[in-house]
Order: structure tokens, then sequence, then C-alpha cells
């Protein structure tokens, strides 16, 4: 008797169980199938219908599940016959984590990728080959930077599709001040070493519990006080002078201008402009200069009006401003601002995808509608275009979309700001390495060793927190045994063969 | 390595279970027969989600390419082991601090847990153990990083808590995040605060199953309290914390990366002690995104892991036959 | 002698127990005024033992417009926790009985069968694939608990209670014929009903703290759980206020991080806050042996 009674409480779980595994499925089916049957009847012309998977990062919001399923979903019905699922998945999961096991299992989707993590999938063979259906997105080439095409490039062949056009170049070679402080002390702007650091103590004398620099990393805003190059930084170990025309690449450690550097750093250091919890807490750096106790921090295109929303929170009077702290040298642009939509290899139809992408900057009225919402709803726009939004959620991300033909600017941003933006890359250069991509396949052992020898010893010289002449030898020394040479002439190899094909 | 060891382990038992008189075949496979489905759930549990994933092993071996698949990917050899082994003194040190921060965890972890387990079992005010018992559970659930934060706001040369300390007495500052020695002591002292309750509970929990009457023939011969504690109580604790240390010792080379990033924020002046083998692993092979490095080293760590399991089991079957992990 | 003895240890014991606990008490007291605080002061002043400009903004930032998901996060985990501690504990005393029978010729086969897998395992990638392309466990709610139903830990932990149970007990059922099922749910669960306890309090946080199996296996927002949705927001949250959200995105947000993960704190160890004491009603001490035995 109690033997059965044992059986039957198992059986009853099990089948508990299973239900419960059922019902799971069929919530699923249902939340697709709901949605506008009429629509498909006047969709677009020849094309047969297609369904799309689209990965995005972040937190889904109501309204964008909303418009997912209404306004998103009748205008891609309409215009490319597919129907889009949108996927979230937290950013911890960006190039690399869940999405790498998407894409190594073969599964449908597309999702945004930087030129690393490109080429690394690419050597594993899981992004789709798009060059052969460029030609469906005739909008996004017209709006979109051909370099920005060259930099997602390999081999000859597209991999991934640029979304986007914001000015992008010299980024992090301007020193980003906050306006008010500069003028509290009475100075107006900032031309150079000696007066960034006059303004320091200026305003270290008034305000002592302000930290300098908000960064471990100065290289390129200092550039014009330890260096004659125009340097422009490949990763960490390579640089290559962009004023020199050939094809030369530097071995950064190992020059004297990161000598020149590390002592402008640990000057730096010892003076107190990087605060020393900085050589722990990196961290506490950006929050501190979010929170309006920093005097200065890198400056790029964007950040004048993107960071004063974040600071004046804290700090309501906070204004800022790029200085640079020379002249002479062009900016450089790398031709691409980084995000850009690959496709999984195991993708049945990689062409409706391109066309999608080339749906999100068609135009200003997709570009309104994926980036803001639907206008009286979503937000409201004044005789001048500025964007008010009545709703803050946030749908297709608008900086994924960013592009300075369509972006829309809210009330805060004065009109001079929005001209110098959208100058921004006026006399810029494309560097003379956009669009190389280092195969690191002959090299993996000594770029991961190196890797090591940098978190280790090379970082903590170039922020200036310890002596370069102290322990710059054994730096040195660890560089060499993790196969700095044999990277450096690799490096330099493929480099050369690229640049005799591309000049 | 699995198919070696696997039959060798029943080979040890068999003529213990042939009982002399195999009285009725029948009855006893009967009998039997009901623990193989007692155990049945768990063994297709292991094998769905552990032992058929293991075949994911042998990519350790190779360079995998989605296009090859797992199986069909050209083989690399040990090669994805060589970016560690190739330079030994990296190797070394990051063997030899995983190792030591795991044994001081281990040590002064279970002291920690056996003593407010055997605490515990000595209050008699049922609310102050109630409720401290759950307050001592806490910080198991506060992630690396706050407890990072915090010290941080106890220990920063500038601002921490203790450096003003130190100034308002008169002590001379200390520098405690470019102290690699010293920061040993204050992993271990973490390690202590945030797991010790969560191991109190497991040896708690034994103290209460024990017969109380042993406790009533012991202070009928006029035990003292301590001398309950020294020869009942701990006696009693000793199998659980053998299954404890031999349950950990398999993990000897597995260290917490989360916790040295959280506590030490990678802070490169105290790598000579807190480089363990998933910090050197996390900032070489996975900064460079060579995820087959990563899990070569892993393989590295668990086969070490197994050897010392092998030793310290038969240790501790010389010491009680029934105390062996298997 | 002997009590003046005895009374100085119980003194000793009460204040380090005390001292103990409240040194544990102060972090968690620290994150309740953190998540209470405005990020603004937090990040200006530190931390504090009372809310610096007391505002519920960061649960708001959380939680703000998404009261309807969370209350479905909420559900959905209890009906993981439950339905998963239930399967995981029979599953695993089940295993762990059978490991501990004294004489069963394959108590230490399974016993290395299960302890191989703490050492070694095959990586996420195989995992993955097998979950999703062959136990279709992706999207469905068995796929939230079945993959942790054997956690082996705890399964040793378990043949650990049951092997200090008095040997005699068991024999004495098998002499009057009572088979492995009967004694295994007629006595053994009774007589281990501590460690049993112990063990569902430890597989109900597991699955209550669980954010793993939802991230790889859930896509469909209907079966997300509450660690997962917690999860999901922290990442995002240090995602954006960590430098490399201005590298891939260009975009600066001020995401309120420290009151962020402080509120995160909390709500992790307000379940246990609210289930442990319940559970300690459970731990009585000196279970008699012979009134379990008829």
């Amino acid at each position: 008797m109690k033997k059965n009674r044992v059986w039957l409480s198992l059986f009853l779980t099990f089948a508990f169980l299973l239900s419960a595994c059922s019902s799971g499925n069929n919530g699923s089916a249902n939340t697709n199938a709901g949605s506008k049957e009429e629509s498909a009847s006047e969709s677009a012309g020849s094309l047969a219908p297609a369904k799309l998977t689209i990965v995005l990062y972040g937190d889904e919001t109501n309204r964008m599940k909303e418009l997912a399923k209404t306004e998103f979903y009748d205008v891609i019905k309409q215009e490319i016959n597919a129907e889009v699922e949108f996927q979230f998945l937290p950013w911890s999961e960006y190039a690399g984590g869940k999405t790498d096991l998407m894409l190594s299992t073969g599964e449908d989707f597309a999702t945004y990728t930087d030129i690393n993590y490109m080429v690394k999938s690419v050597a594993k063979g899981v992004y789709a080959d798009l060059t052969p259906y460029l030609d469906t997105a005739p909008d996004l080439s017209a709006n979109v930077d051909e370099a920005s095409f060259t930099a997602f490039q390999l081999g000859g062949k597209q991999y991934a599709i640029p979304v986007g056009n914001k000015p992008n170049s010299a980024e992090f070679y301007s020193v980003l001040v906050r306006q008010d402080l500069l003028e509290e002390v009475g100075m107006t702007s900032v031309s150079s070493l000696a007066e960034l650091e006059e303004f320091y103590d200026k305003v270290h004398a008034i305000h002592p519990e302000l930290i300098g620099y908000a960064s471990t990393d100065a290289r390129r805003m200092l550039l014009y006080d330890y260096t004659d190059k125009n340097l422009y930084w490949q990763n960490e170990f390579i640089a290559l002078d962009e004023s020199a025309e050939d094809d030369q690449i530097i071995s950064w450690f190992e020059s004297e201008d990161f000598k020149k550097y590390a002592g402008l750093m640990h000057g730096w250091y010892q003076k107190g402009i990087i605060p020393k919890y900085a050589a722990t807490n990196t961290p506490q750096l950006q929050s501190d200069w979010n929170s309006g106790k920093a005097i200065f921090w890198a400056g790029t295109a964007a950040r004048p009006f993107e960071g004063a929303a974040t600071i004046s929170q804290a700090v309501p009077e906070a204004k800022l401003a790029n200085y640079f702290l020379g002249t002479g040298r062009p900016k450089i642009s790398r031709g691409t601002y980084s995000t850009a939509f690959f496709v999984s290899s195991a993708a049945k139809d990689p062409e409706r995808y391109v066309m999608f992408f080339n749906l999100l900057q068609k135009n200003q009225e997709l570009y309104d509608l994926f980036a803001y919402g639907i206008e009286g709803t979503d937000y409201t726009l004044d005789e001048n275009g500025r964007l008010t939004k009545i709703n803050n959620d946030a749908l297709i991300p608008d900086w994924l979309l960013m592009n300075k033909n369509f972006i829309r600017f809210d009330n805060s941003v004065p009109e001079d700001f929005i001209a110098e933006y959208k100058a921004w890359d006026d006399g810029a250069i494309i560097s003379k390495g956009a669009g190389f991509n280092f195969d690191n396949t002959p090299v993996k052992n000594e770029e991961t060793k190196l890797n090591g020898v940098f978190t280790e010893y090379l970082a903590p010289i170039g922020s200036g927190f310890v002596d370069y002449d102290e322990v710059y030898p054994k730096a040195l020394e660890k560089l060499k045994a993790a196969g700095l040479d044999k990277y450096i002439a690799e490096y330099q190899k493929q480099y050369s063969e690229w640049y005799a094909k591309h000049n | 390595m699995m198919q070696e060891t696997l039959p060798e382990a029943p080979g040890r038992n068999v003529p213990k279970t042939r009982t002399p008189k195999p009285k009725s075949f029948r009855k006893a496979l009967r009998k039997d027969g009901s623990l193989y489905l007692l155990a049945l759930p768990g063994i297709i549990v292991l094998i769905l989600f552990a032992y058929l994933p293991m075949s994911g092993l042998i990519l350790v071996f190779k360079n995998y390419n989605f296009n090859d698949g797992i199986f069909g990917s050209p083989w690399a050899g040990f090669s994805n082991f060589e970016f560690f082994f190739s330079s030994m003194e990296e190797a070394f040190r990051a063997t030899r601090n995983t190792v030591m921060l795991n044994a001081l965890y281990m040590l002064t972890g279970t002291f920690f847990s056996v003593a407010i387990a055997i605490i515990l079992n000595e209050l008699r005010s049922k609310w102050f153990i109630k409720i401290t018992q759950s307050v001592m559970f806490f910080p198991y659930f506060i992630s690396w990083i706050i407890i990072g934060a915090i010290l941080f706001s106890l220990l920063d040369y500038d601002k921490g808590i203790l450096n003003q300390l130190f100034l308002a007495i008169g002590i001379p500052e200390v520098e405690w995040y470019s102290s690699p020695w010293l920061f040993v002591i204050i992993l271990v002292l973490a390690n202590i605060w945030k797991s010790a309750g969560y191991g109190a509970i497991i040896y708690y929990a034994v103290l209460q199953g024990i017969d109380t009457s042993y406790y009533e023939a012991g202070r009928i011969d006029g035990a003292s309290r301590w001398q309950l504690i020294t020869r009942i109580t701990l006696p009693m604790l000793i199998p659980s914390i053998i299954l404890m240390t031999l349950l950990s010792i398999g993990g000897m080379l597995k260290g917490d990366l989360s916790m040295i990033m959280g506590v030490t924020f990678l802070n490169p002046l105290l790598l000579p002690t807190t480089d363990i083998i998933d910090v050197y692993v996390y900032r070489t092979a996975i900064r460079s995104g060579e995820f087959g490095f990563a899990s070569a080293i892993t393989l590295y760590q668990s086969v070490f892991g197994f050897i010392l399991v092998l030793v310290a089991n038969k240790l501790a079957g010389w010491y009680d036959k029934d105390s062996k992990l298997f | 002698m002997a009590t003046t003895e005895s009374k100085g240890l119980m003194i000793f014991f009460y204040c380090f127990i005390a001292v103990f606990s409240i040194i544990c008490l102060i972090p968690f007291v620290l994150a309740v005024s953190g998540s209470l605080s405005t990020e603004a002061r937090i990040a200006a002043e530190g931390y504090s033992f009372l809310p610096r400009g007391f505002s519920l903004e960061t649960y708001q930032f959380l939680f703000g417009s998404k009261a309807e998901q969370i209350i479905r996060a909420y559900s959905v985990s209890l009906l993981v926790t439950a339905l998963g501690t239930v399967s995981a504990v029979l599953v695993t005393t089940a295993y762990a009985y059978v490991v501990s029978v004294k004489g069963f010729r394959f108590k230490n086969v399974l016993a290395f069968f299960a302890y191989f897998t703490m050492l070694f395992s095959g990586g996420t990638l195989p995992w993955y694939l097998l979950s999703t392309k062959y136990y279709h466990l992706n999207n469905t709610l068995i796929g939230l608990f079945v993959p942790y139903l054997l956690n082996v830990f705890l399964m040793f932990l378990m043949t650990n209670y049951f092997r200090s149970i008095p040997h005699e007990i068991v024999e004495s059922a098998e002499i009057d014929g009572a088979g492995h099922m009967r004694i295994f749910f007629s006595m053994m669960i009774p007589l281990g009903r501590v460690g049993l306890v112990t063990i569902s309090l430890f597989y109900a946080l597991q699955f209550w703290n669980d954010f793993y199996l939802p991230l790889m296996l859930v896509s469909n927002q209907e079966l997300y759980t509450i660690q997962y949705m917690m999860y999901n927001m922290m990442a995002n949250i240090q995602f954006l206020a960590s430098g490399n959200a201005a590298q891939v995105s260009g975009a600066i947000i001020a995401p309120p991080l420290e009151t962020a993960k402080m509120a995160m704190t909390c709500l992790t160890v307000l379940p246990i806050a609210i289930l442990y004491p319940f559970l300690q009603r459970f731990f009585v001490r000196g279970i008699v042996v012979g009134s379990v035995k008829g």
C-alpha cells in the first residue's frame, strides 16, 4: 500500500512538472502570434515574408514592447515584409557571454558589434558575409560615411553594416573642463599644459575637495607636450605617427615618448591632480566626475552636452567645454564610431536583415519613429525642430542610431554647441591605419601574455602611479620575455603588406 | 581519465557486499532494485547536465570554429595551455597564491564555522540564538562589489576611516592598497566574515541531531561545560569537518575572481599576492578574448584538484573508513 | 569552581557571538541606508548609518514603471523556488540515501559519479547547445530549475546527516522486513529532518537567487524571475556607469549606481530575513530517537 502511495506521489510530481513545462511553451508562442494580420496584405511587392530576430542590449521598456507589436511591426511589415522580434539581453552579454553562445550554436539573429569582436568572430566563422547584399541598403550608404563601411571589412568582405553617423575625430585628444570653475577663477580658456595646471592650482586653492583629472589615461590630450608626432593608438602596445607618410608602426612602451609621458603623469600623481585612490579604485574616478567632484576630463565631440546633463543633477550650474592643449596637428578619425550590425552566419535570410538596417537610417521620418517614437504621443517638436520627450522610455537606443543628419536636440543644448558638434569633423583626416585589422592568430600566446604584463607593470607606469626609472627596467624585461619583439614584428609585417596594397 | 578510474571503485567493495549466504537472490535484487530506482533521477540529472556537456572538454585541445563544429574543428594539441605554462614565473606565482589563499580560507573558515556552531549550541537564550544566527547569515548574500566598496571606505589612504583613526592616535598611516602581504590578512578576514555564518549553519544542524542523552551522561559523570564541548560535541563534528574539507579540497586551485576584483579592484600593486589563477587568466586570456585558453586552464585546475582529492580521500580512509568521500 | 568557570565561558560565548553578529550587521545597515539615500549625496559623502537625503528614487528607478512585470517576476520566482526546492530535495535525498546505505555495492561508484561533476565541467557551450537544441528547455518553466535538481555539495551534506542516524534503527527495520523505499520514506526522511530542513533552505536560496538559468534559457519576458530582472538592471547600470558605455555607444547616462547596488543587496537579503526565522522552528534540538521508531 505504502509503496503505491510513493509511486503515486512521484508520478503526480512529474505530471505537474510536465504540465508546467507545456504551459510555459504555450505562453511564449501566443505572444507572437496575436498581432495584425491585415497589414500583411498591403506588404512590399514581391518579397516573401520573413522572420528576423534583432538582439538589443539593455532594458526593454514598456513603450518599446508596445511599439514593437504595433507601429514598428506595421512599418517593417509594409516596407520589407518582415516580422521582427526584438530580443533584449543584459549588457554583460555584449560581445561575449550569451551572444557568443547564440552565435556558436547557430541561432538566426542580428545585433551590433565593435571591430575587436568582429575580428574574433569572423575567425570563428560565425558572421555572415554581407557584401552581396550591400545594394539593398542604398539609403544607409548615402547617410553613413564611406569610411565607416571600410572599418567593418575584413579581407575585402563586409562583415558588419555601420548604423549611425557621429562626429568622432580626435576622441579624447581634447580636455573637457568645467567651464563654470574656469570662469570662477577668472580664466576664460585653456590652451596649454601650463594653463591647465594653473587652472588646477587656482581651483584647488578654493575647492580643495575637488580632484583634478578624473581618469588615468591622458596620453592623447597631453600629446602636444611630450612629442612632435601626431600619435594615434592601434591598441595598448602600438601607435602610428599620422604626420609621417610611411608604414612604420611605433612600439609605444619602448619609445622615448612613453618615457616623457610617464614622467608627466607621475608629476600629476604626486601633485594630486590624479588622486591617490586612482591606483585602486578606478571606477570611483568616473563617479566623481559624474557627481561634479572633478575639474577636468578627456573630451569628445559629444561630451560637452551629453555630460552636462549628468553633472547638472549634482551641480546645477555646471558648464562644460572642450579645449585642445596645442594646435597645428590635424584631428584624426578612425573612420567610425564603432557600432555596426552583423548577421549570424546561420541566418536564413541575411539580405532581409540588411534591408532592415537600411530602414533604421532610411529617412528622417523612420529615424524619428525608431529613435523617438510617435510625435504627439512620445515626443513633441517645437518650431525650431527641438525635441521634447513626453515619455522617457528608450526605444531602439538613440545613441545607436545617432546620425548627425537626423539627430534632434532638446532645448537645453545651446545653438553654438550644435554648430560646433556638426562641424567637429571638418578638416579631420582618416587614420592611415583605418580599415586595417590585425590577425592575431600567429601571435595569440604573445598577445595574451603581453596583456598580463601590461596590466601588472605598464598600466601603473603609464598612469603615473609608480616612477618610470624605478620600475621600467623590470617591466621591459617582462615585455621582452612575453614576446614583445615577435609581436611587434608580426604586426609590422601585416601592416606593411596591407599598407602597400592600399596606398 | 574517467574511464580509467571508474572501474576501480566498485572493485574495492565487492567482497563486502557479498553477504555470506545469499538467502534469496530474487529478494536481494528486489531490495537493491529499489535503491537503483531511488538514485535514478539523480543519475539522469547528472548525465544530462554534467556528463553529456563534458564532451566539450575536447574543445580544450581544439581550435574551435563554427563551421566544423565541436568534433570537426582541427586539433590544437596542448597549444591552448602554452600561454600559461610558457611563463613559468607567472604560472608558479599564480598557482602558489591560489593554494595559499585557499588553504588559509579553509583553515580559518572551518575554525570559525565550527566555533560558532559549538557556541550557538551552548547558548540557552532562544531569541538571542534566532536573531544572531539570521544576522550572521546575511554577509553571505552581500556581493563582493559592495564589500569592496565598504572596505575601501575603511582603508583608503587619505579618507579611509582606519587611517584617520591612526592619525588621531598618532600611529603612522598605512598604505593598505600597496601592501600585498597585509592584504592577505584582509582577504582572509573578509572571507571569514562572509562565509563563517553560512558554514556554521551546516555544523549547527549536525549538532541539533545529537542525542541529548550523551550530554546527560556526561553531566552525571561531573564533566564541566568545556569538557562536554571537547569530549562530546567536537568529536561529533569531526566526520562533518572531514567531509567539508574533502569537498573543498577539490577546488584548491579554483579561485574566486569576483572576490579579488571586488576587494582589490585588481590593483596592480597587490598582484604579488592576489594574482590567483583566475585573476591571471582574466587579465590575460579573457582580456584578449581567447576563451579557449581560459577553458584550458580550468581543466588544469580540475585535474590538479582531482589529484589532491584522491590523496586526501585516501588519508581520510586511513583515519576512518566511513569518512571517505567515495 | 566548575560553575564560575562555565559562567565565564558563557559570558565569553555571548560576547563573541554578539560582537560577530554586529560586525555582520553593519554592512547591511549601510546598505539599507544607502539604498534610501540620493545618489548625489552618497557619491559626494560616502556611506552612513542614516540615509543621506532620504529618498525612494533608487527603488523608483529600478522598479518605476514596471509594477506589473515585477509582480509577474515575483510569482515566477516563487513558483520556481517552490517546484525546484521540492523536486530537488526529493532527488537529492533519494540519491544521498543510496550513497549512505551501508553495504550497498555501488555506493562508492555513485558517490564518485556525483563528485566528479563537482570538479570537471565541459563549459557553457556544450551545456547551452544540449539544453536548447536537444532538451528544448529554452523558454520553459522547467528549464528554470531542472538543471539544478542535484547539487552535489548538498547531496554529500545530506549523506552526512543520514550517516549520523544510528545504524541500529535501520537494522531493526530491515529485520522487520522493510524495503529501502519504506525505510527511506518513512524513517530516514523524518529522522533526517534537521538535515532535510538545512538542504531545503540552501536549495530554496539557490533557486531564489539564481539568475543564470533565466539568462541562458529565457528570452520570453513572461518567464523572467525577479533575480534575473535585477541582474539585468544591474548589468545595464554597471555598463552605463563604466567607461565602456562611452566607447561602445558614445552615451553618457548617469544611473544611480551606488544606491542601486545597495538596493539590490537589500532585495536579496530580504527573503532570507523573512524565510530563515520561520525555518528555525525546525532546528529543534534533541530529537528523541525512540519516538520516531514506532
